[in-house]
């Protein structure tokens, strides 16, 4: 977790930026959003696909939340992210629908389901709500990066291992068998479980360089 | 293959087959989260079966009645504003806002429900009661009843018996799979998992060999249906 | 809870914020409405030429209750049909559409629409290799699938590993186009 560095409101919205994407990543340090990181990682074309569809719901409603802050009542708050984050991801299926056609069949039900997905809703509650238009926004972009990073990683194994390509490009050479697991759900399971070990184990190390002991340890 | 038949299958498919969590990826937050022992993770199974069947029984009733494109009392509406119009009224631009209020009235209605009859049971559940409005079983339910009721014809279309079986049945597979879960997690409190998998790691890794086992249920309804007759 | 008055006050917002939404997604279904429609109508209309040579187009038609696309040239001449079916597969539903001549004698293609089979087994079907034996099919005589590697007249030979899959698709296209010939030969009456 990243210090304040002495700004008296928190992280500033640069260091939120950068928290999004490693430190606080929402998928392997905050364990949100994993349905549809799990669902629909099995090639990178649909993987980003997705992502970019959670950065356009996340940014859009971190700003639309961010302006209307001083409005917001404590009991209802949660009816109006909701709200706002279904609006946008109804206009974000609409758009893939009508522009990327193919892209659509093949995300089926999981553009919806960014309405329910933890990521958006907690960043709204936790960052949206309470700080200015810039500091949400850029909490947003971060958070985005982070869980298209996410993304990336865990979709680059699956294909790599269950199709031999990378963004539809034949990568592996012919005689490669193709790991059929690997685009099924075990092997979402499994890839996901092997890598957040990876980045545990990776953060780990290195919180046991600076401080010269123990790493973070993980709740058992 | 007779109506009850096919509702059966139609069980069998939703909670085994095409289980929500190890084949749809549904539900994983509180799979990780609330799977720690056996106790809790049954109630949040209950839980998430009573408030899919209520939400989906509102969902079905909205998309049908509502929402679906030439729906009967949006068009009945239509029509008394504009009584030659011939135009098909389509208002399923709002289904996706509909269904996530229809869950949390849902959410609520248990949620008042549970504190008035079982009050031990309410303060058991503690915080997790209001979390299942973000469950992702609820609204995957919903959209898939959405996908057979609004355009639907022919052996597509689900009535509220098919909406209610699969609503049912969707919930009792997310609790068959994080009841396994808790039962495999609290052996592993005996076990020396390695630092970096501890948590959600190992979880992930057993779901995926769960996942595994349950992948050997495909084709089930296959064969029961080839062996009990069209 | 808190009080009821606090709620309506309190209210105010989230009915202005639901009427700015509405409207808001109200206009994108007028703006891409048309798009989407034309989109789903291209994934099936689309495939017409390629299902049934000499075809330009396919016309939307009304059968036994069921749609069927007549296949026109360019002088809009009956030269085919082209039918969307569908029915169980192995893991979940497999949507066909499957072309015939004008007389509805022979198959003259077959499109996978949506399957959910096995990958790497099953969801062979999608190949054209294997799609192509159904070209040039009698559509007066059941098909049936084989495993024997020199598949005879009606035959049509198994994915490897894929058997179900592969009768399924039989079966569908064996069942559609029993059930359209009756229906056209009813209709011809």
């Amino acid at each position: 977790m990243s210090e304040h560095m002495g700004h008296p409101d928190g992280p500033t919205p640069l260091e939120r930026f950068l928290n999004g994407i490693l430190p606080e990543n929402p998928v392997y340090r905050q364990i949100l959003g994993i349905c549809p990181t799990l669902a629909v990682s099995n090639s990178m074309e649909s993987a980003m696909t997705m992502a970019g569809a959670v950065a356009f719901v996340l940014v859009s409603s971190n700003l639309v939340v961010s302006l209307i802050r001083g409005l917001l009542k404590p009991h209802l708050r949660i009816l109006v992210f909701t709200l706002t984050i279904a609006t946008f991801v109804t206009v974000a299926d609409r758009f893939l629908a009508a522009y990327m056609h193919e892209m659509s069949r093949k995300l089926g039900p999981y553009v919806p389901l960014i309405i329910v997905n933890c990521i958006i809703i907690a960043r709204c509650e936790v960052c949206a709500a309470k700080q200015s238009v810039i500091t949400a926004v850029a909490d947003a972009i971060g958070q985005s990066l982070g869980f298209a990073l996410a993304m990336a990683t865990i979709a680059t194994v699956r294909e790599l291992l269950g199709f031999g390509t990378w963004f539809g490009l034949s990568v592996m050479p012919k005689a490669w068998p193709a790991w059929v697991v690997m685009i099924l759900p075990p092997g979402a399971f499994i890839t996901l479980g092997l890598l957040m070990g990876a980045v545990n184990w990776i953060g780990a190390a290195r919180a046991g360089k600076s401080a010269g002991g123990g790493g973070e340890a993980k709740k058992a | 293959m007779n109506h009850l038949g096919a509702l059966l299958l139609l069980a069998i498919n939703t909670a085994l087959i095409n289980n929500m969590v190890f084949h749809f990826f549904v539900g994983n937050c509180p799979f990780i989260g609330v799977s720690r022992r056996i106790d809790t993770a049954f109630g949040m199974g209950c839980a998430v079966t009573f408030v899919t069947a209520v939400a989906a029984m509102l969902s079905w009733t909205c998309t049908y009645f509502i929402l679906a494109p030439g729906a009967p009392l949006t068009t009945w509406a239509w029509r008394q504003f504009n009584p030659t119009s011939q135009a098909v009224v389509d208002l399923s631009i709002l289904n996706y806002v509909v269904y996530i209020f229809l869950i949390a009235a849902a959410v609520q209605l248990v949620e008042m429900y549970v504190r008035k009859f079982f009050p031990a049971l309410y303060k058991a559940f503690g915080v997790f009661l209001p979390l299942i409005t973000t469950n992702c079983v609820i609204l995957f339910v919903c959209l898939e009843i959405m996908k057979h009721v609004s355009g639907a014809t022919g052996p597509l279309y689900w009535g509220p018996d098919e909406a209610l079986v699969y609503a049912v049945f969707a919930g009792v597979g997310f609790l068959i799979a994080i009841v396994i879960m808790a039962g495999i997690r609290q052996e592993l409190d005996h076990c020396d998992v390695p630092k970096p998998l501890r948590g959600a790691g190992i979880t992930m890794i057993i779901a995926g060999i769960l996942a595994l086992a349950f992948m050997g249920f495909t084709g089930v309804d296959k064969g029961l249906e080839a062996m009990f007759g069209k | 809870m808190s009080d009821k008055g606090g709620y309506i006050k309190q209210g105010w917002l989230v009915l202005v914020l639901a009427g700015c939404f509405g409207a808001a997604l109200a206009a994108v279904h007028v703006g891409l409405g048309q798009r989407i429609e034309s989109n789903k109508l291209g994934d099936t209309l689309g495939q017409v030429p390629k299902l049934v040579p000499g075809a330009v187009e396919g016309r939307s038609e009304l059968l036994g209750g069921r749609t069927v696309y007549r296949a026109v040239d360019s002088s809009g001449r009956t030269v085919g049909w082209v039918l969307p079916v569908g029915g169980g597969g192995f893991a979940d539903r497999i949507e066909l559409l499957i072309g015939l001549d004008a007389s509805a004698a022979t198959i003259t293609g077959l499109y996978v629409l949506e399957q959910k089979e096995t990958p790497g087994l099953g969801n062979r079907i999608e190949e054209p290799a294997w799609r192509a034996q159904f070209t040039g099919r009698s559509a007066q005589r059941r098909l049936a699938v084989t495993k024997a590697d020199k598949p005879g007249a009606d035959e049509i030979q198994a994915v490897t590993g894929a058997t179900i899959s592969s009768r399924s698709v039989t079966d569908i296209v064996n069942d559609a186009v029993g059930r359209f010939r009756a229906e056209l030969g009813a209709s011809r009456q």
